[in-house]
Protein backbone atom coordinates (compact mmCIF):
# COMPACT_ATOMS: atom_id res chain seq x y z
CA UNK A 1 0.00 0.00 0.00
CA UNK A 2 1.38 3.82 -0.97
CA UNK A 3 0.59 5.67 2.47
CA UNK A 4 0.52 9.64 1.62
CA UNK A 5 0.91 11.72 4.83
CA UNK A 6 -0.31 15.08 5.00
CA UNK A 7 1.07 17.32 8.16
CA UNK A 8 -1.12 19.67 9.28
CA UNK A 9 -5.18 19.85 8.46
CA UNK A 10 -6.04 23.59 7.73
CA UNK A 11 -7.37 25.15 4.26
CA UNK A 12 -3.94 23.48 2.37
CA UNK A 13 -4.09 20.00 4.18
CA UNK A 14 -8.15 19.64 3.43
CA UNK A 15 -7.93 21.10 0.13
CA UNK A 16 -4.91 18.65 -1.39
CA UNK A 17 -6.22 16.14 0.14
CA UNK A 18 -9.83 16.57 -0.98
CA UNK A 19 -8.40 16.33 -4.70
CA UNK A 20 -6.21 13.30 -3.86
CA UNK A 21 -8.80 11.26 -2.55
CA UNK A 22 -11.37 12.14 -5.56
CA UNK A 23 -8.27 11.54 -8.18
CA UNK A 24 -7.06 8.10 -6.01
CA UNK A 25 -10.92 7.09 -4.67
CA UNK A 26 -10.34 3.51 -7.08
CA UNK A 27 -6.64 3.12 -5.42
CA UNK A 28 -8.53 4.10 -1.82
CA UNK A 29 -11.31 1.19 -2.27
CA UNK A 30 -8.82 -1.11 -3.76
CA UNK A 31 -6.53 -0.35 -0.36
CA UNK A 32 -3.98 0.62 -2.63
CA UNK A 33 -3.12 3.88 -1.50
CA UNK A 34 -3.95 5.28 2.11
CA UNK A 35 -4.64 9.27 3.16
CA UNK A 36 -3.88 10.16 6.63
CA UNK A 37 -4.17 13.55 7.94
CA UNK A 38 -2.38 14.75 11.44
CA UNK A 39 -3.68 17.44 13.02
CA UNK A 40 -4.78 17.47 16.96
CA UNK A 41 -7.36 20.14 16.07
CA UNK A 42 -10.80 19.37 16.21
CA UNK A 43 -11.97 22.84 15.13
CA UNK A 44 -11.13 24.28 11.86
CA UNK A 45 -11.49 28.03 11.77
CA UNK A 46 -12.42 30.65 8.55
CA UNK A 47 -9.22 33.00 9.26
CA UNK A 48 -9.71 35.32 6.67
CA UNK A 49 -12.73 36.04 9.32
CA UNK A 50 -10.59 37.40 12.17
CA UNK A 51 -10.81 40.88 11.09
CA UNK A 52 -14.46 40.85 11.21
CA UNK A 53 -14.59 39.18 14.54
CA UNK A 54 -12.24 42.25 15.62
CA UNK A 55 -13.90 45.13 14.19
CA UNK A 56 -17.37 44.40 12.84
CA UNK A 57 -18.03 42.05 15.82
CA UNK A 58 -18.72 38.70 14.22
CA UNK A 59 -19.53 36.13 16.88
CA UNK A 60 -16.36 33.81 16.51
CA UNK A 61 -19.01 30.44 16.87
CA UNK A 62 -19.61 31.30 13.36
CA UNK A 63 -16.08 30.99 11.70
CA UNK A 64 -15.71 27.28 13.11
CA UNK A 65 -16.38 24.14 11.87
CA UNK A 66 -15.38 20.51 13.28
CA UNK A 67 -12.52 19.24 11.30
CA UNK A 68 -13.88 15.83 11.03
CA UNK A 69 -17.21 17.37 8.85
CA UNK A 70 -14.45 18.52 6.26
CA UNK A 71 -12.30 15.61 5.56
CA UNK A 72 -13.13 14.47 2.22
CA UNK A 73 -14.62 10.39 1.95
CA UNK A 74 -11.32 8.26 1.91
CA UNK A 75 -9.24 9.99 4.10
CA UNK A 76 -8.29 9.40 7.80
CA UNK A 77 -7.57 11.80 10.18
CA UNK A 78 -5.17 11.41 13.07
CA UNK A 79 -5.51 14.14 15.92
CA UNK A 80 -2.70 14.70 17.47
CA UNK A 81 0.08 16.73 16.18
CA UNK A 82 3.40 16.19 14.50
CA UNK A 83 6.93 16.31 16.65
CA UNK A 84 9.23 14.87 14.59
CA UNK A 85 9.79 14.00 10.88
CA UNK A 86 12.43 11.97 9.79
CA UNK A 87 12.31 12.41 5.61
CA UNK A 88 15.62 10.13 5.09
CA UNK A 89 13.60 7.08 7.33
CA UNK A 90 10.09 8.25 6.06
CA UNK A 91 8.78 8.05 9.31
CA UNK A 92 6.27 10.72 11.75
CA UNK A 93 6.07 10.74 15.15
CA UNK A 94 3.61 12.07 16.73
CA UNK A 95 2.77 13.67 19.90
CA UNK A 96 0.00 10.96 20.75
CA UNK A 97 2.45 8.21 22.88
CA UNK A 98 4.77 8.95 20.89
CA UNK A 99 3.56 7.19 17.96
CA UNK A 100 5.39 6.50 14.63
CA UNK A 101 3.66 6.09 11.31
CA UNK A 102 5.59 5.04 8.09
CA UNK A 103 4.81 6.86 4.33
CA UNK A 104 5.77 6.69 1.12
CA UNK A 105 5.17 10.48 0.34
CA UNK A 106 4.60 13.21 3.07
CA UNK A 107 3.03 16.82 2.71
CA UNK A 108 4.16 19.87 5.25
CA UNK A 109 1.49 22.14 5.51
CA UNK A 110 1.07 22.99 9.19
CA UNK A 111 0.98 27.09 8.65
CA UNK A 112 2.41 29.32 10.84
CA UNK A 113 1.16 31.34 14.02
CA UNK A 114 2.71 34.39 16.00
CA UNK A 115 5.76 34.62 17.86
CA UNK A 116 5.44 37.07 20.51
CA UNK A 117 9.12 36.21 21.79
CA UNK A 118 10.92 38.12 19.38
CA UNK A 119 9.40 41.51 20.65
CA UNK A 120 9.33 42.13 24.37
CA UNK A 121 6.60 43.87 25.97
CA UNK A 122 4.15 42.87 22.58
CA UNK A 123 2.33 40.01 24.36
CA UNK A 124 1.58 42.05 27.02
CA UNK A 125 0.15 44.74 25.61
CA UNK A 126 -1.33 43.47 22.46
CA UNK A 127 -4.44 41.86 21.27
CA UNK A 128 -3.93 40.07 17.09
CA UNK A 129 -6.66 38.93 14.87
CA UNK A 130 -4.00 35.84 14.14
CA UNK A 131 -4.24 33.74 17.21
CA UNK A 132 -7.59 32.27 16.75
CA UNK A 133 -11.18 33.80 16.14
CA UNK A 134 -11.55 33.81 20.64
CA UNK A 135 -8.36 35.98 20.40
CA UNK A 136 -9.44 37.95 18.30
CA UNK A 137 -12.79 39.11 19.33
CA UNK A 138 -11.38 40.47 21.89
CA UNK A 139 -10.13 43.10 19.90
CA UNK A 140 -13.88 43.84 19.61
CA UNK A 141 -15.11 43.74 23.16
CA UNK A 142 -12.23 46.84 23.75
CA UNK A 143 -13.45 48.65 20.66
CA UNK A 144 -16.62 48.98 22.26
CA UNK A 145 -15.09 50.70 25.09
CA UNK A 146 -13.07 53.42 23.66
CA UNK A 147 -14.24 57.12 24.28
CA UNK A 148 -10.70 58.42 22.93
CA UNK A 149 -7.18 58.05 22.63
CA UNK A 150 -4.68 56.16 20.11
CA UNK A 151 -4.78 53.32 18.12
CA UNK A 152 -2.22 51.63 16.57
CA UNK A 153 -2.12 49.13 14.39
CA UNK A 154 0.43 47.95 11.78
CA UNK A 155 3.21 45.22 11.26
CA UNK A 156 5.18 44.44 14.15
CA UNK A 157 7.59 41.96 12.88
CA UNK A 158 8.45 39.95 10.03
CA UNK A 159 7.36 38.01 8.17
CA UNK A 160 3.19 37.60 9.03
CA UNK A 161 0.21 35.91 7.22
CA UNK A 162 -2.43 38.15 5.17
CA UNK A 163 -0.06 40.77 3.42
CA UNK A 164 -3.01 43.39 3.60
CA UNK A 165 -4.80 42.43 7.16
CA UNK A 166 -2.39 45.30 8.90
CA UNK A 167 -3.89 47.84 6.51
CA UNK A 168 -7.92 46.17 6.49
CA UNK A 169 -7.20 46.94 10.14
CA UNK A 170 -6.60 50.74 10.00
CA UNK A 171 -9.46 50.86 7.49
CA UNK A 172 -11.58 48.67 9.24
CA UNK A 173 -11.19 50.46 13.01
CA UNK A 174 -11.55 53.60 10.74
CA UNK A 175 -14.70 52.34 9.82
CA UNK A 176 -15.81 51.46 12.98
CA UNK A 177 -15.22 54.52 14.77
CA UNK A 178 -16.52 57.20 12.06
CA UNK A 179 -20.21 54.76 11.58
CA UNK A 180 -20.08 55.65 16.11
CA UNK A 181 -19.56 59.10 16.03
CA UNK A 182 -15.99 58.69 17.77
CA UNK A 183 -13.49 59.22 14.71
CA UNK A 184 -12.82 62.68 16.00
CA UNK A 185 -11.73 61.98 19.39
CA UNK A 186 -9.55 58.71 18.36
CA UNK A 187 -6.55 58.83 15.93
CA UNK A 188 -5.14 55.83 14.27
CA UNK A 189 -1.33 55.60 13.82
CA UNK A 190 -0.21 52.83 11.50
CA UNK A 191 3.43 51.43 11.85
CA UNK A 192 5.27 49.26 9.42
CA UNK A 193 9.12 48.62 8.46
CA UNK A 194 8.63 48.93 5.06
CA UNK A 195 9.44 52.13 3.14
CA UNK A 196 5.95 52.59 2.20
CA UNK A 197 2.64 52.16 3.51
CA UNK A 198 2.31 48.86 1.93
CA UNK A 199 4.97 47.09 0.18
CA UNK A 200 3.98 46.66 -3.11
CA UNK A 201 4.01 50.24 -5.19
CA UNK A 202 1.01 50.01 -7.36
CA UNK A 203 -1.19 49.05 -4.23
CA UNK A 204 0.74 51.97 -2.01
CA UNK A 205 -0.13 54.15 -4.89
CA UNK A 206 -3.92 53.42 -4.58
CA UNK A 207 -3.87 52.85 -0.54
CA UNK A 208 -2.02 56.11 0.19
CA UNK A 209 -4.14 58.67 -0.93
CA UNK A 210 -7.07 57.15 1.66
CA UNK A 211 -5.04 57.22 4.55
CA UNK A 212 -4.57 60.94 3.63
CA UNK A 213 -8.70 61.48 3.39
CA UNK A 214 -9.26 59.22 6.42
CA UNK A 215 -6.66 60.49 8.63
CA UNK A 216 -5.21 57.81 9.65
CA UNK A 217 -1.25 58.57 10.58
CA UNK A 218 1.60 56.28 9.06
CA UNK A 219 4.97 55.72 10.35
CA UNK A 220 7.07 54.12 7.89
CA UNK A 221 10.51 52.41 8.42
CA UNK A 222 9.53 51.77 12.21
CA UNK A 223 11.26 48.67 13.16
CA UNK A 224 9.62 47.74 16.32
CA UNK A 225 11.96 46.97 19.07
CA UNK A 226 10.22 46.48 22.09
CA UNK A 227 6.79 47.61 23.69
CA UNK A 228 6.66 49.25 26.92
CA UNK A 229 2.90 48.00 28.41
CA UNK A 230 3.42 50.63 31.46
CA UNK A 231 4.76 53.44 29.95
CA UNK A 232 2.40 52.41 26.26
CA UNK A 233 5.26 53.53 23.91
CA UNK A 234 6.49 51.11 21.46
CA UNK A 235 10.22 51.67 20.56
CA UNK A 236 11.95 51.36 17.44
CA UNK A 237 15.56 49.67 16.72
CA UNK A 238 16.73 53.30 16.30
CA UNK A 239 15.21 54.72 18.97
CA UNK A 240 12.40 56.42 18.61
CA UNK A 241 9.06 56.52 19.86
CA UNK A 242 4.97 55.83 18.95
CA UNK A 243 2.75 55.99 22.14
CA UNK A 244 -0.31 54.09 22.37
CA UNK A 245 -3.62 53.78 24.22
CA UNK A 246 -4.49 50.57 22.17
CA UNK A 247 -2.47 48.10 20.26
CA UNK A 248 -3.53 46.06 17.78
CA UNK A 249 -0.24 45.26 16.00
CA UNK A 250 0.60 42.31 13.84
CA UNK A 251 2.96 40.05 15.48
CA UNK A 252 5.78 38.42 13.21
CA UNK A 253 4.85 34.98 12.96
CA UNK A 254 7.14 31.40 13.08
CA UNK A 255 6.83 27.96 11.79
CA UNK A 256 5.93 25.01 13.71
CA UNK A 257 8.25 24.27 16.03
CA UNK A 258 9.30 20.57 14.79
CA UNK A 259 10.47 21.95 11.85
CA UNK A 260 13.50 24.08 13.57
CA UNK A 261 16.97 22.60 13.31
CA UNK A 262 15.73 20.25 10.75
CA UNK A 263 18.19 19.88 7.60
CA UNK A 264 15.35 20.87 5.18
CA UNK A 265 14.31 24.29 6.79
CA UNK A 266 15.66 27.57 7.43
CA UNK A 267 17.35 28.19 10.28
CA UNK A 268 14.08 29.95 11.55
CA UNK A 269 12.63 26.78 10.74
CA UNK A 270 10.37 27.77 7.17
CA UNK A 271 10.60 24.69 4.90
CA UNK A 272 13.03 24.64 1.62
CA UNK A 273 11.37 24.03 -1.72
CA UNK A 274 11.32 24.26 -4.57
CA UNK A 275 9.01 27.58 -5.85
CA UNK A 276 7.25 25.91 -9.00
CA UNK A 277 6.79 22.53 -8.02
CA UNK A 278 7.05 22.24 -4.01
CA UNK A 279 9.21 19.44 -3.32
CA UNK A 280 11.26 19.57 -0.69
CA UNK A 281 14.63 20.38 -0.94
CA UNK A 282 16.70 16.78 -1.64
CA UNK A 283 13.66 15.23 -1.36
CA UNK A 284 11.16 13.72 -4.49
CA UNK A 285 9.03 12.44 -2.04
CA UNK A 286 8.44 15.24 0.29
CA UNK A 287 6.66 18.41 -0.31
CA UNK A 288 5.50 21.67 1.82
CA UNK A 289 2.32 24.13 1.20
CA UNK A 290 1.31 26.87 2.07
CA UNK A 291 2.38 29.46 4.83
CA UNK A 292 5.17 26.74 6.25
CA UNK A 293 7.49 27.04 3.34
CA UNK A 294 10.38 29.90 2.45
CA UNK A 295 9.35 30.39 -1.11
CA UNK A 296 8.88 34.25 -2.03
CA UNK A 297 4.96 34.53 -1.99
CA UNK A 298 2.59 36.04 0.35
CA UNK A 299 1.91 33.72 3.32
CA UNK A 300 -2.21 33.39 2.49
CA UNK A 301 -4.68 30.67 1.74
CA UNK A 302 -4.77 31.18 -1.69
CA UNK A 303 -0.91 30.41 -2.16
CA UNK A 304 -2.07 27.12 -0.56
CA UNK A 305 -5.36 26.62 -2.70
CA UNK A 306 -2.97 26.46 -5.68
CA UNK A 307 -0.08 25.19 -3.98
CA UNK A 308 -1.63 22.11 -3.00
CA UNK A 309 -3.49 21.44 -6.37
CA UNK A 310 -0.29 21.30 -7.88
CA UNK A 311 1.27 19.07 -5.16
CA UNK A 312 -1.91 16.91 -5.48
CA UNK A 313 -1.67 16.48 -9.47
CA UNK A 314 1.93 15.51 -8.89
CA UNK A 315 1.74 12.77 -6.64
CA UNK A 316 -1.62 11.43 -8.10
CA UNK A 317 0.79 11.37 -11.41
CA UNK A 318 3.90 9.69 -9.34
CA UNK A 319 1.16 6.82 -7.68
CA UNK A 320 -0.98 6.65 -11.03
CA UNK A 321 1.74 6.95 -14.03
CA UNK A 322 -0.76 9.00 -15.95
CA UNK A 323 -0.97 12.76 -16.65
CA UNK A 324 1.12 15.48 -16.79
CA UNK A 325 3.11 17.58 -14.15
CA UNK A 326 1.96 21.12 -12.97
CA UNK A 327 3.83 24.11 -11.37
CA UNK A 328 2.80 26.41 -9.56
CA UNK A 329 2.78 30.21 -10.95
CA UNK A 330 3.46 31.92 -7.43
CA UNK A 331 -0.17 33.74 -8.21
CA UNK A 332 -1.38 35.47 -5.22
CA UNK A 333 -4.89 37.03 -4.83
CA UNK A 334 -5.04 38.53 -1.37
CA UNK A 335 -8.15 40.92 -0.57
CA UNK A 336 -7.52 44.20 1.03
CA UNK A 337 -10.90 46.06 2.57
CA UNK A 338 -11.07 49.66 2.82
CA UNK A 339 -13.91 50.10 4.81
CA UNK A 340 -17.52 51.21 3.78
CA UNK A 341 -17.69 48.12 1.30
CA UNK A 342 -15.11 48.43 -0.50
CA UNK A 343 -12.41 46.31 -1.45
CA UNK A 344 -8.76 46.24 -3.97
CA UNK A 345 -6.97 42.96 -4.21
CA UNK A 346 -3.26 42.34 -4.50
CA UNK A 347 -2.79 40.34 -7.41
CA UNK A 348 0.47 39.07 -8.93
CA UNK A 349 2.77 35.96 -10.09
CA UNK A 350 6.58 35.13 -9.90
CA UNK A 351 6.80 36.56 -13.23
CA UNK A 352 3.85 39.16 -13.05
CA UNK A 353 4.04 42.47 -10.73
CA UNK A 354 1.34 43.31 -8.85
CA UNK A 355 -1.29 45.36 -10.82
CA UNK A 356 -2.75 48.49 -9.35
CA UNK A 357 -6.25 47.78 -8.82
CA UNK A 358 -8.50 50.79 -7.30
CA UNK A 359 -10.76 49.50 -4.58
CA UNK A 360 -14.86 49.03 -5.58
CA UNK A 361 -17.81 47.60 -4.29
CA UNK A 362 -17.37 45.01 -6.75
CA UNK A 363 -14.19 43.79 -5.62
CA UNK A 364 -15.82 43.71 -2.17
CA UNK A 365 -18.76 41.55 -3.52
CA UNK A 366 -15.93 39.28 -4.75
CA UNK A 367 -14.31 38.90 -1.62
CA UNK A 368 -17.78 38.16 0.12
CA UNK A 369 -18.73 35.63 -2.70
CA UNK A 370 -14.91 33.86 -1.48
CA UNK A 371 -16.68 34.18 1.87
CA UNK A 372 -19.26 32.34 1.26
CA UNK A 373 -17.59 29.25 -0.86
CA UNK A 374 -14.80 29.07 1.06
CA UNK A 375 -16.25 25.74 3.50
CA UNK A 376 -17.47 23.99 0.13
CA UNK A 377 -13.52 24.83 -1.58
CA UNK A 378 -12.00 22.70 1.06
CA UNK A 379 -13.74 19.94 -0.32
CA UNK A 380 -12.96 20.75 -3.70
CA UNK A 381 -15.88 22.16 -4.40
CA UNK A 382 -16.13 25.13 -6.67
CA UNK A 383 -12.59 24.15 -8.46
CA UNK A 384 -14.21 25.05 -11.68
CA UNK A 385 -14.98 28.60 -10.83
CA UNK A 386 -11.01 28.76 -9.32
CA UNK A 387 -9.76 27.47 -12.89
CA UNK A 388 -11.91 29.44 -14.61
CA UNK A 389 -10.86 33.02 -12.16
CA UNK A 390 -7.46 31.91 -12.23
CA UNK A 391 -7.30 31.17 -15.70
CA UNK A 392 -3.69 30.53 -16.85
CA UNK A 393 -2.35 31.35 -13.72
CA UNK A 394 -3.72 28.14 -12.04
CA UNK A 395 -1.05 26.12 -13.15
CA UNK A 396 1.47 26.22 -15.05
CA UNK A 397 2.57 23.51 -17.56
CA UNK A 398 6.40 24.45 -17.37
CA UNK A 399 8.66 25.22 -15.05
CA UNK A 400 9.28 28.84 -15.99
CA UNK B 1 31.89 42.87 13.60
CA UNK B 2 29.53 40.45 11.61
CA UNK B 3 28.73 39.90 8.18
CA UNK B 4 25.07 38.86 7.20
CA UNK B 5 24.82 37.28 3.66
CA UNK B 6 21.52 37.21 2.87
CA UNK B 7 20.68 35.57 -0.14
CA UNK B 8 17.22 36.97 -2.20
CA UNK B 9 18.18 35.98 -5.66
CA UNK B 10 15.18 35.08 -7.52
CA UNK B 11 12.39 37.01 -5.09
CA UNK B 12 10.77 39.83 -6.67
CA UNK B 13 9.22 43.16 -4.24
CA UNK B 14 9.01 42.71 -1.60
CA UNK B 15 11.16 39.85 -1.32
CA UNK B 16 14.27 41.51 -1.08
CA UNK B 17 13.65 44.34 1.24
CA UNK B 18 11.72 41.81 3.63
CA UNK B 19 14.65 39.73 3.76
CA UNK B 20 17.15 43.31 4.66
CA UNK B 21 14.30 44.07 7.06
CA UNK B 22 14.64 40.55 8.43
CA UNK B 23 18.42 40.29 8.63
CA UNK B 24 18.39 44.23 10.10
CA UNK B 25 16.69 42.84 13.19
CA UNK B 26 19.33 40.64 13.64
CA UNK B 27 22.27 42.57 13.25
CA UNK B 28 24.20 45.20 15.74
CA UNK B 29 25.94 48.22 14.59
CA UNK B 30 29.12 47.69 12.59
CA UNK B 31 27.40 44.80 10.84
CA UNK B 32 27.33 44.78 7.39
CA UNK B 33 24.63 43.12 5.42
CA UNK B 34 25.30 41.89 2.03
CA UNK B 35 21.88 41.33 0.11
CA UNK B 36 22.03 39.63 -3.29
CA UNK B 37 19.02 39.69 -5.18
CA UNK B 38 17.87 39.40 -8.71
CA UNK B 39 15.09 41.91 -8.75
CA UNK B 40 16.53 45.11 -10.06
CA UNK B 41 14.18 46.96 -7.42
CA UNK B 42 16.06 45.70 -5.07
CA UNK B 43 18.79 48.61 -5.89
CA UNK B 44 16.33 52.11 -5.18
CA UNK B 45 14.19 50.06 -2.40
CA UNK B 46 17.67 49.46 -0.47
CA UNK B 47 18.70 53.47 -1.32
CA UNK B 48 15.42 54.21 0.20
CA UNK B 49 15.60 52.19 3.16
CA UNK B 50 18.99 53.32 3.92
CA UNK B 51 17.95 57.04 3.66
CA UNK B 52 15.07 56.73 5.42
CA UNK B 53 16.51 54.14 8.30
CA UNK B 54 20.12 55.98 8.66
CA UNK B 55 21.92 53.26 8.28
CA UNK B 56 24.86 53.27 5.03
CA UNK B 57 24.79 52.17 1.99
CA UNK B 58 28.05 50.84 1.39
CA UNK B 59 28.12 50.08 -2.06
CA UNK B 60 25.79 48.54 -5.27
CA UNK B 61 27.12 46.28 -7.87
CA UNK B 62 25.25 45.12 -10.83
CA UNK B 63 26.85 41.72 -12.56
CA UNK B 64 24.68 39.72 -15.10
CA UNK B 65 21.41 40.53 -13.93
CA UNK B 66 22.75 39.49 -10.22
CA UNK B 67 22.93 42.78 -7.76
CA UNK B 68 24.46 43.03 -4.91
CA UNK B 69 24.04 45.87 -2.01
CA UNK B 70 26.00 46.16 0.66
CA UNK B 71 24.88 47.81 3.45
CA UNK B 72 26.87 48.91 7.25
CA UNK B 73 23.94 48.81 10.02
CA UNK B 74 24.48 52.33 11.85
CA UNK B 75 21.27 53.36 13.01
CA UNK B 76 20.72 51.66 16.05
CA UNK B 77 19.96 52.76 19.34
Amino acid sequence: MIKIAMIGGGAGGLITTSKLSSELSEEIKQGKVSITIFDRRETQEFQPGYLETAFRGTKPEKLKKPVDNLISKGVKIVHADCTSLDLDNHQILTERNQERYDFDYVIVSTGCSPDYSQIPGLKEANMDFYTDADVSSRIYSTLQTIKSGRIVVGIAGLPYKCPPSPNEAAFMADEYLRRHDLRQNVDITFITPYTRIYTAEPINEVIEPLYSERNIESRTVFNTDYVDPTKKEIISLEGDTVKYDYLFLTPPHKPAEFLRGTDFADDEGWVKVDKRDLHITDHDYAFAIGDTTNIPTSKAGVEAHLEGLVVANNLVMSVTGEGTKHFFTGRTQCSMETGFHRATFVVGTYDKPVKKIRPSVTNYAEKKVMEKIYWASLEGHYEWLFKYHFKRDYFAENPS
Amino acid sequence: MTTHNVDSKGTACPGPITDLIRAYRKASNGDIIILQATDPGVVPDSKAWCGMTKNELVSTEENNGEYVVTIKVTAKK
